[in-house]
């Protein structure tokens, strides 16, 4: 294709002028540049609608949950509650008591390491693959030199994909407990086929964990549909602020799982002898948790549902299709994994020049990417590289803005070789 | 458009150049020490073989796997502390890191022995993009290890 008509295809999906005129960030000037922003796979940007709805609270609505008795507090806990419904329905989970808030994806996977985890005998085993994010891998490890168990790593294919027969390999002995897998790679771009592995897993005996952090943010996500036991994402990739998170799981894990921290909140009765745990999912909430950041993620659910996903996915399949276009066109650039099915994230190199020095020039001139091994260093080791950069997109990203990257990039070339 | 570099002039001609040729580069078969600086973030890596000739260094090879910004400091660095005594050069590490992260009106000049830095200026836009000083700062990492196993 063309590089205006890739463009056009762009334009036709969504009214990404409107959308923008909705993020105040993006009108910001970097170097005297206008922003250009590719680095929403590290963390988006936020629209008017989330940051007014935690100015709100802090301004008109607020007080501590679950305790207070009087009006303001009630009101509060409702706001809070209210986006446990919502998250419920974003994931098409059987019940809101399958929501777990915790503070990001990294610290969901780690509830499930530490108290899943705590079932776990000697002896069994979990199913990793080459291409996680720090966070699938790192809480794994720690299990598994704390309680004994066996730590596997599905290979991937040279493509960038799950290589599906050493998966069925290494599930073959009935050993493994649980299978937890990205579900698009931050780095590769990679969308993984979930409801293969899910029933892969099943099959085996296994429960299977998806890390959704990547993925939620470009498609419908329906955890009953991929088969998944555990879902887990992160708020402020989906426009969403820092500091929270999802865990979902099955409502009968939840309950038979022991709980992550302690303190207030999680209990029924304590007693300094005893005490009993709250029901789920109140079990694995101790203290008080981020009541404003998560009526900010509600509202960034309300605002990515009413553009749609099926707009989204249009709107940045064609944005990768005339990434990949204009790319390929930079002499030198390689890109890195050509995975079967791919989201709005392009890792690359070109020829000698240093990633470091890539995002370093790029960022003189007003564009932000991501370069470095991108918490995946067993990744990078598997790709025989140290680092790449990386440019990833978002609902407000213009065809124009890959433009100036890959215009950029040919002038950085010329001056490094 | 404008020039890639303008504002920045973090790319200086003599980084680039030396990145691309270093001049000390490669290893010292008569080395009397050696240190390594790696910066696991990036996977950047410098080993730097330092030799002796009674007080002072006589030669410096390194080899340097990492940025423009890491290699040109490793090879503008072995430059710049060959012929120096061990003290001279650790004073030169400190000015060198002072200037990285300091204006350059606070960086006193009091110890008149202290070689000046010269050509090691060339980094001093690096106060501007504060993430990327360690990429500069890693040869004299590798540097002063190598020195803590000389005895002089
Ligand atoms: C695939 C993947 N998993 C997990 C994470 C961790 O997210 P967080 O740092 O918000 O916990 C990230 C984000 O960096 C990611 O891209």
């Amino acid at each position: 294709m063309s590089m205006a008509s890739t463009q056009d295809k762009v334009r036709q999906d969504l009214d990404v002028a409107a959308i923008r005129q909705q993020f105040p960030i993006l009108s910001q000037k970097v170097h005297d540049r206008p922003l250009v922003f590719l680095d929403s796979a590290a963390s988006a940007q936020k629209p008017e609608a989330v940051i007014e709805a935690m100015a709100h609270t802090m301004r008109c609505q607020y007080a501590n949950i679950h305790r207070g008795l009087y009006w303001m507090s009630e009101r509060t806990t409702e706001a809070y509650e209210a986006v446990r419904d919502q998250v419920a329905r974003f994931l098409n989970a059987h019940s809101r008591e399958e929501i777990v808030f915790t503070r990001n994806s990294t610290e969901a996977i780690n509830l499930v390491a530490h108290s899943f985890g705590a079932l776990l005998k000697p002896g069994q085993a979990v199913v990793i693959s080459e291409m996680e994010h720090h966070a699938n891998l790192i809480p794994w490890q720690m299990l598994r030199d704390r309680a004994g168990i066996e730590l596997r790593v599905a290979p991937i294919t040279d493509a960038g994909d799950i290589d599906l027969d050493a998966l069925q390999g290494l599930l073959a002995d009935g050993k493994v407990a649980l299978v937890a897998m990205t579900h698009m790679s931050n780095v590769l771009g990679t969308v993984t086929p979930a409801k293969t592995i899910a029933d892969m897993a099943h099959a085996a005996g296994a429960q299977v964990l998806f890390d959704g952090s990547q993925s939620v943010v470009h498609r419908k996500t329906d955890v009953q549909a991929l088969g998944a036991d555990f879902y887990t994402f992160t708020g402020h990739k989906l426009y969403g602020p820092t500091g929270i998170g999802v865990l979902w799981a099955r409502k009968e894990l939840l309950e038979a799982m022991p709980p992550f921290m302690g303190g207030g909140d999680m209990i029924s009765t304590v007693t300094f002898e005893k005490s009993t745990w709250a029901n789920v999912p109140h079990k694995f909430e101790a203290g008080t948790p981020a009541i404003i950041e998560t009526i900010g993620l509600g509202a960034a659910i309300s605002w990515v549902e009413a553009i749609g996903f099926e707009a989204i996915g249009a709107h940045e399949a064609a944005l990768t299709v005339h990434a990949l276009t204009r790319l390929a066109d930079v002499p030198g650039l390689k890109i890195v994994g050509q995975p079967k099915e791919r989201g709005g994230v392009i890792s690359f190199t070109m020829d000698d020049v240093h990633p470091h020095d890539i995002a370093t020039l790029l960022d003189r001139n007003g564009i932000a990417v991501r370069a470095g091994h991108h918490c995946a260093e067993p990744l990078m080791r598997r790709l025989g590289l140290t680092a790449t950069a990386r440019a990833s997109f978002g609902i407000y990203t213009l065809p124009e803005e890959i433009d100036t990257l890959a215009d950029t990039l040919v002038r950085i070339r010329n001056f490094f070789v | 458009m404008n020039s890639l570099t303008d504002s920045g002039a973090l790319y200086d001609r003599l980084i680039v150049d030396r990145a691309r040729t270093p001049l000390h580069a490669g290893r010292l078969e008569q080395a009397d020490a050696q240190g390594e600086g790696k910066n696991p973030l990036c996977g950047d890596k410098t080993r730097v073989d330092v030799q002796m000739a009674d007080t002072h260094i006589s030669q410096i090879r390194h080899q340097t796997r990492g940025c423009a910004i890491c290699l040109a400091a490793a090879d503008l660095m072995a430059e710049r502390v060959t012929g120096l005594t061990v003290p001279q050069a650790q004073d030169l590490s400190r000015r060198f890191s002072a200037m990285l992260v300091n204006e350059p009106a606070s960086t006193p000049d009091t110890n008149t022995n202290t070689p000046a830095l010269g050509p090691l200026e060339a980094f001093a836009p690096l106060r501007a993009h504060r993430a990327r000083i360690r990429c500069a700062e890693l040869p004299w990492v590798a540097l002063k290890e190598a020195l803590s196993h000389v005895d002089v």
